[in-house]
């Protein structure tokens, strides 16, 4: 049965235009011959660089330290020399440096079983300082590192541990979830001695609950979502879990599965956050699948391992469909937050012909926000910023729903995202 | 970047829906065909005449608009719809030059000169069927019955609304029925009606299937009300709009409709106002058009309202039995008024959000 509970207003469906090849657990990608490690993974300033051109570094070695608040620390994700250090594209747009490991030599932890660590003596502070060492961060854009974003909470009214993918394009935090339940399990316990909140929630958007490990002295609740978009986003999230509706954001701290996976590997594993699943899918691929991959590693590989392209992709999408970033370059490596890599097909992406507004007044029915996204786009088109305003224009969270249905094609979410972006710019 | 491939650049959202604003387009056209071919079949080929004029002066219309504006809209359907409409709308006899003379005015003066699709604040059909009332009453009601009723050769007669607007008390008994009428009144009346009590008389469901003489393509309630159904269901049409027109102009009809034929209050007859004439097609395809009408609900429902009220309105006392178009183009002209209707709705869902998210807290991520 489809789960039916969701958030009230507005939301679109998304259909599929191709099948996932796979059924097993995720594959383990090949890794990279030059991993691209970016230094700005994260929210904050890039890392500063600590190893030089010519120099042999191993596995999980520290190669950028953080640098300063929303700052992570960034190790390598293979053993190898550093072959290159230079600037590079970001594919959220802006540039930052990136250090290219060439891989060599041989891997100190792949294919060992390693030790684990008993967290559950460690202090609170001491948990938060292994995150910070081992670099690990929101894996939902931008990358807030956790010792950032935990650190000042506790006691907090709601965690909600958001494994919902309402895009048809992801599949990634249900394979981890499947395969590594237990391992997602422990990390959420984790979460929770450190936030010690009054609630936690494991939010999906499956059929089916996942079956996870009783924790003891714990409780969990498991919820089961409407894959209805943007039901991932945080206030449509908050919305559908806190039915009593008496939480606001402000008491809600909400992680991904893959978040809790890279917080168990850290403090149990001790290792730092070196690689993630991540959906490589759309029309144009020849087999969609959800493979393992180390950081560094470029998407072209991945695609490459994904059978290839099965004719030219019209766009190659990073991380959303709805809300992430075109790239042009195969080479774009994999970051911290990349959670899906998509290839579409001129099929799904339509027609893009503009055409003159109709009125249809569908961008209203489906803006979650409870918006009026065709007036506001005329009013943000004369430059009524003032009057933009007054009509909430702040609570667009471009989510991209009015852009999706719009039969006019009008570039409403870009028109929403350069004001927001002026409004920031302009110190609002 | 050895890989590096051409692919285009652009913000998200990078998939849309598949549904575009030409596609609506002809879809609706595609949802006519079965009326229009109905009418066909009553009237013989002579009845595509006025509708093939009247959809190549339109497309000519836009041509001219189109090269105007130096954007090449001939293809996206509107105009083709709009002079699907205006013939659909002519009686079948009619010269071919009217729906043509109608079409050009509606696509190239009504649409064209406010700026084409979307631009327009009346609806182009309707202004062009409008044009053709006024500027050729007679011809616009030079009605023809449909062969299986008149025999071989189409005869004039007049139509059912006119009949009714004329006085004559027994509207129904001075049209002619078909056989298959009688055969299915009689069937309906012995297997439903009589045992409630009720009995409909002969005559309704030659109206409903389109037995009667009208205008090309507005002949069976039959067919357009399941070309609406479908493209409600699909939501190409927004259903408030028709609802509440016949909601406001079946309750008036009811209430007062009785008074002028002699009869007392709460006794109009409801079923035959809402079959005759173009009520359906002006109601289910031309009002809901959404450039022309409010987008909130609300507006929405005021604007039908006002719509079936007018309609009520004009065919009681107006000076032609039909007033479906001109009332559709007076709420046009309300429609801005309407528009702040839907930013005060806006406004008053977006307080009560912001009441339900609790103040201060809703613009922190986290």
């Amino acid at each position: 049965m489809r789960p039916s509970r969701t958030f009230r207003q507005g939301g679109i469906r998304i259909e599929a235009d191709f099948e996932w090849d796979q059924h097993g657990p995720a594959k383990n990608a090949f890794l990279p011959n030059g991993a691209v490690l970016f230094l700005k993974q994260h929210a904050g300033k890039q890392a500063r660089c600590v190893v030089r051109r010519g120099e042999y570094v191993r596995e999980g070695m520290l190669i950028g330290r953080g640098d300063g608040p929303l700052s992570a620390n960034v190790h390598s994700s293979v053993p190898g020399v550093v072959r290159d250090i230079r600037m590079a594209a970001l594919p959220e747009g802006g540039t930052a440096e990136a250090v290219v490991v060439a891989l060599e030599g041989a891997f100190d932890r792949l294919g060992r079983k390693g030790e684990r660590y008993l967290w559950k003596s460690m202090g609170r502070v001491e948990v938060l300082s292994s995150l910070r060492d081992r670099g690990v961060v929101d894996t939902e854009a931008p990358g807030i590192p956790l010792f950032d974003l935990l650190g000042e909470r506790k006691e907090i009214g709601l965690l909600i541990i958001n494994g919902v993918e309402c895009e048809p394009f992801m599949k990634a935090e249900e394979y981890l979830l499947r395969d590594k339940g237990a391992e997602v399990r422990e990390g959420i316990s984790i979460l929770m001695r450190i936030l010690s909140p009054r609630r936690t929630v494991l939010a999906t958007s499956l059929a089916q609950a996942p079956s996870l490990p009783e924790a003891e002295g714990e409780s969990l609740e498991l919820l089961s979502l409407e894959p209805k978009y943007p039901q991932d986003m945080p206030r449509q999230l908050l919305e559908a879990v806190d039915s009593s509706r008496k939480l606001s954001l402000e008491d809600a701290v909400i992680l991904r599965p893959s978040t809790a996976f890279a917080v168990y590997e850290a403090i149990v594993l001790a290792k730092p956050m070196v690689e993630r699943y991540i959906s490589v899918s759309g029309a144009a691929l020849k087999r969609p699948s959800v493979l393992k991959a180390r950081i560094g590693t470029p998407i072209g590989d991945l695609i490459e391992e994904c059978g290839g392209f099965l004719g030219p992709p019209a766009r190659l999408v990073l991380r959303s469909a709805l809300r992430g970033h075109s790239v042009y370059d195969l080479d774009v490596p994999v970051t911290k937050t990349s959670s899906a890599v998509i290839a579409l097909d001129s099929a799904e992406i339509g027609s893009q012909l503009k055409t003159p507004c109709i009125r249809c007044g569908r961008c209203a029915e489906v803006c979650p926000e409870h918006l009026d996204p065709d007036l506001l786009f005329r009013l943000v088109e004369r430059g009524m910023r003032a009057r933009a305003a007054e009509l909430r224009l702040g609570d667009c969270t471009t989510c991209g729903s009015c852009g999706f249905v719009c039969p006019s094609r009008l570039p409403l979410v870009s028109a929403f995202a350069d004001e927001a972006r002026r409004g920031r710019e302009g110190g609002r | 970047m050895s890989r590096s491939k051409a692919l285009t650049m652009a913000d998200a959202p990078y998939v849309f829906n598949k549904r575009t604003t030409s596609s609506l387009m002809w879809a609706m056209a595609l949802a006519l065909m079965p009326a229009l071919g109905w009418g066909v079949y009553c009237f013989g080929l002579v009845a595509t005449l006025p509708v093939a004029a009247s959809i190549c002066a339109a497309l000519a219309g836009e041509a001219i608009a189109s090269g105007l504006r130096r954007r090449f809209t001939l293809l996206d359907g509107s105009a083709f719809l709009t002079g699907l409409l205006v013939g659909m709308a002519m009686p079948p006899g009619i010269s071919p030059l009217i729906p043509a003379a109608a079409s050009l005015f509606a696509v190239l003066v009504v649409k064209g000169a406010f700026g084409g699709l979307g631009s327009n604040w009346m609806n182009p059909a309707l202004a062009g069927i409008a044009f053709s009332l006024l500027n050729w009453p007679a011809q616009m009601s030079a009605w023809s019955l449909p062969h299986q009723l008149a025999g071989v050769s189409a005869v004039s007669g007049a139509s059912p609304l006119s009949l009714a607007r004329s006085g004559s008390l027994d509207f129904l008994g001075a049209v002619k029925t078909s056989g298959l009428d009688g055969t299915i009144t009689d069937g309906l009346n012995r297997a439903i009606f009589s045992p409630l009590g009720a009995d409909l008389p002969g005559g309704y469901v030659d109206l409903f299937i389109g037995n009667k003489a009208g205008a090309v393509g507005e002949l069976s309630a039959l067919l357009i009300l399941a070309a609406s159904i479908v493209l409600i269901a699909r939501r190409m049409i927004r259903w408030e709009i028709p609802a509440s027109i016949i909601a406001a102009f079946g309750i008036l009809t009811w209430t007062f409709g009785g008074l002028g034929m002699g009869k007392g209050f709460f006794e109009g007859d409801i079923l035959f106002s809402l079959l005759t004439g173009s009520f359906l097609l002006v109601t289910f395809f031309m009002a809901p058009d959404p450039v022309t009408s409010p987008s909130s609900r609300l507006g929405m429902i005021v604007y039908g309202a006002g719509v079936g009220s007018l309609i009520f309105l004009l065919r009681a006392f107006g000076s032609s039995p039909e007033g479906s178009a001109f009332a559709v183009i007076l709420m046009n002209c309300a429609v801005p008024a309407l528009a702040r209707l839907d930013v005060a709705s806006s406004r008053k869902r977006g307080s009560r959000l912001a009441e339900a998210r609790e103040g201060g807290g809703d613009n922190a991520h986290r």
